[in-house]
């Protein structure tokens, strides 16, 4: 188990090497960032003097010389945009963003858990039909609209809710859910495809036969089985959440997180913030993977490294 | 015997008695407004002023109240020096004064001087300020403070991205106590204009460690706190020098999403909304709007190409219907321009040209004498950066090929459009930017898009180049004029661009606010008022 882990871990090193290379060469590919940084009639002097000042005046190999080497040190230098450390403005949205990705993942694990074990129960009957018409309904909405439709019916027309915006329970509610749903509708449909499979075994029928408690069929032998794909897709929907989904929705609720820092990020062109946020975000990754993997071989022992 | 978990029979009733439970909540609650939140910001720091609006007389309240505005961008820094940041501006604009004002329509006025400047010599002005002045942390307002922040900003440790504003400054001296001396390298006919823009600091605390997060001025309003990520808050000055103002209490929010930012306006959260769309005016309890100084425009080729061809160029003005594009694209929140880039209260606006017609038939025969009929034209724009940037090229794209052109609008990714705007030999046949303007006088404008050294220009005309570095210098106001008409004139009649028209900033209000927006897009909380 021990080798196991360690193996692991170097692989996932290797890939935040490559992630580190790879967001260098993109962002340099893609236009000027001195050019977003000054007014559009700046003059050529200016602009020459904004690029000296960052560095950017120099031979790309220099460049990429002085970026790894303060990589590693995790420095990746001062935001174009908010001219402090960019690193430093990471580690502050980051505890935003995992407040909203977490509550949401627990959440969708929390609906779609007794949601699919319920409907697998009795597969075909009115509730299992409930839940994968809701299902599918729900992991086909545009988390985008699903947000602006919260908004409208929750905060506008009932006005439960406040809008956007962060600082309360009452500010998580919306966002949460938004992130939530789709990810359990998901979770929800194969916790419930799962758990039929594992219910028609033949050792349940054994333990039935043999008048075992029905709740200790459920939950400790089938569920148990059940759980591992359950287990990869839960840390999928995580890695997804916080490297994707959880922009849209930070955008849309204003929400003061990583992933609206991203998007503004890029809109300005603050490559060097760019760089910071990709490389931690592919740390953080990295280290869920790591972890589930390692969770995998705990609750089944016959798992091998691919 | 077996005992069984199941979703049978118990288990439906237990979903329907649980949506009828919801079901009946939700009608208790819905009651159609905003709930229990009405105007007053969901905030958990600080303790909250009452909401004292109401009047104890007849007519509308004049004192009193707070007020939301949701603004898109969070500010980067509240160093009202250091940044070109609209953000920055929306908050710093109440909290920081400069030596002259504008009126609602951009007339240049008093402000902490006593009025416009007295020219000693070519390079030299003479501020004379207010007496009594204090900065919110006692600091007084006087010479030395004024020149203190003329010299921080054009400090290059600062590295103030508005300094190219203030370049022409090479000095700032103190008379006495209350009278500075500004001065030039070269004549500088822009320098009050300038002055507008400079805001004025306090020497002691801007040296200070914390002065980016909290600022101090000598405004209406003073800094109460910022959270970064959630909100700005302003509490009004009571001893402010120009009498105390009538809101209490402000806070800034930042919502970049325009739909938020909108559905923010209608749950009652916010008072104020900026940048409101067009098709959302009719959504919100109050809508206003003003010309503002922005003015898109399609830059032509006249050194190479099918453009270089002036009857081409002109062909190209008549086709387009800048009426039909003001309705259906802007829904009438525009105003078509006369024929130049400027607007009717910037220095230097020529009030001699019209719009060029919209006359297809006059652009088919100019093509035809020109030879041009069906000749490929390449319209270079983005997407999403500037209002119905688009939307703007795709039209007048489809109104050249109705005139006959075989016009192709290519869209690019805004830093891949920046590259072509930049480089004059990239720029294509035709480049749609939006030009605005900060300073309300023809030069800078004139200067990247007219003359031929601009960085904007695609022309070669000699005597436009003349005419615009001559009019820099020209401190004669009448003289200065004269200038500036024969370069629009010349713009005009070699038709350089293609003149669209000046867009309107929109801004969503709520019903209790009573606010006018101005020319330069400043907000000044302290104009606003509540009502009832």
């Amino acid at each position: 188990m021990g080798r196991f882990a360690l193996r692991r871990a170097l692989q996932g090193l290797v890939v935040i090497l490559g992630v580190t290379i790879v967001v260098f060469v993109v962002t340099r590919l893609v236009g000027d960032p001195v050019s977003v940084l000054l007014p559009l009639d700046a003059s050529d002097e200016a602009r020459r003097a904004a690029e000296a000042r960052l560095g950017f005046d120099r031979p790309i190999a220099v460049q990429f010389a002085e970026y790894m080497r303060s990589a590693v040190q995790f420095d990746f230098g001062e935001s174009l945009w908010q001219r402090r450390d960019a690193m430093a403005i990471v580690i502050e949205k980051l505890p935003a963003t995992f407040l909203l990705v977490f509550t949401s993942m627990g959440l969708a694990v929390a609906l779609a858990i007794p949601i699919g074990v319920l409907a697998a129960l009795k597969p075909g009957r009115l509730l299992d039909r409930f839940v994968v018409t809701s299902s599918l309904l729900g992991l086909s909405m545009p988390q985008f609209w699903l947000g602006l439709v919260f908004i409208l019916v929750f905060a506008v027309n009932l006005g439960w809710l406040p809008t956007s915006g962060s600082g309360s329970l009452r500010h998580l509610v919306l966002p949460a859910l938004t992130l939530a749903l789709p990810a359990a509708a998901r979770l929800g449909m194969l916790v419930r495809s799962s758990m039929i499979d594992e219910l028609n075994q033949p050792y349940v029928q054994t333990a039935k036969a043999k008048n075992l408690p029905f709740l200790r069929i459920v939950g400790t032998h089938a569920f148990r089985n059940a759980s591992v794909p359950a287990l990869t897709l839960a840390g999928w929907e995580l890695i997804r959440a916080l490297a994707g989904y959880t922009v849209v929705v930070e955008t849309v609720f204003a929400w003061p997180g990583l992933g609206f820092t991203a998007i503004q990020a890029i809109e300005r062109q603050d490559l060097i913030l760019v760089q910071a946020i990709v490389f931690l975000v592919a740390l953080i990754i990295v280290v869920i993977n790591v972890m589930i993997d390692i969770a995998h071989k705990a609750v089944d022992p016959r798992v091998k490294l691919a | 015997m077996r005992r069984q978990i199941s979703a049978g029979r118990g288990g439906i009733r237990f979903w329907v008695v649980l949506a009828a439970i919801l079901a009946m909540i939700a009608a208790a609650c819905s009651s159609g407004d905003g709930g229990d939140d009405g105007a007053a910001p969901d905030v958990d720091t600080e303790d909250e002023q009452p909401a004292d609006d109401e009047d104890d007389g007849a007519g509308p309240a004049e004192t009193g109240g707070d007020i939301t505005i949701a603004i898109g961008s969070e500010p980067t820094t509240l160093d009202p020096q250091a940044r070109d940041d609209g953000g920055e501006r929306a908050v710093n604009d109440n909290i920081y004064e400069t030596l002259l004002n504008r009126t609602h329509d951009g007339e240049l006025v008093a402000g902490l001087a006593t009025g416009l400047p007295e020219q000693l010599d070519a390079t030299t002005w003479q501020f004379t300020l207010n007496s009594g002045i204090s900065f919110h942390n006692g600091e007084p307002l006087n010479a030395d403070a004024v020149v203190f922040s003329i010299e921080r900003i054009r400090d290059p440790d600062l590295g103030s991205e508005q300094e190219s504003f203030f370049a022409t400054v090479t000095a700032a001296e103190a008379v006495d106590d209350l009278t500075v001396n500004v001065i030039t390298g070269e004549p500088d006919p822009i320098l009050p204009a300038r002055m507008a823009g400079v805001k004025i600091v306090p020497p002691e605390h801007a040296q200070s460690a914390g002065f980016a997060d909290e600022p101090v001025g000598t405004g209406p309003y003073r800094f109460v706190e910022w959270v970064k990520g959630q909100h700005v808050v302003l509490e009004a000055n009571d001893d402010y020098w120009g009498g105390r103002p009538a809101i209490d209490q402000v806070e800034y929010r930042f919502i970049e999403e325009p739909g938020t930012r909108l559905a923010g306006l209608l749950a009652g959260e916010f008072d104020l909304i900026t940048n409101l769309q067009p098709e959302d005016a009719g959504a919100v309890p109050q809508a206003v709007n003003i010309t503002g100084t922005e003015h898109p425009i399609f830059i032509l080729d006249a050194d190479e190409g099918v453009t270089s061809d002036v009857r081409v160029r002109q062909a190209m003005n008549y086709a387009v219907d800048k009426e039909a594009l003001a309705n259906s694209l802007f829904l009438g929140f525009a105003r078509v321009d006369d024929g130049q880039v400027l607007s009717p209260e910037f220095t230097g606006y020529n009030p001699n040209l019209d719009p060029y017609p919209y006359d297809p038939d006059r652009a088919r025969e100019l093509l035809e004498e020109a030879g041009a009929v069906g000749a490929s034209v390449e319209l270079v724009g983005t997407s999403g950066r500037w209002l119905k940037d688009r939307e703007t090229v795709e039209s007048v794209a489809q109104f050249l090929r109705d005139a006959g052109l075989d016009a192709q609008p290519r869209i690019f990714e805004f830093t891949e459009y920046l590259d072509r705007l930049f480089d004059r030999e990239a720029r294509g046949d035709g480049i749609y930017v939006t030009s605005s303007n900060d300073l309300l006088d023809a030069d800078r404008q004139l200067a990247t898009y007219y003359a031929p050294s601009g960085i904007g220009s695609s022309n070669s005309i000699e005597e436009m180049q003349t005419v615009i570095d001559e009019a820099r210098q020209e401190t004669d106001v009448a003289a200065r004029q004269a200038l500036y008409e024969r370069a629009t004139e010349i713009a005009y009649d070699e038709a350089l661009f293609i003149f669209l028209m000046n867009i309107e900033d929109i801004y969503g209000l709520s019903d209790r606010l009573e606010w006018q927006p101005r020319v330069d897009g400043k907000i000044l909380v302290s104009t606003m008022r509540l009502t009832g």
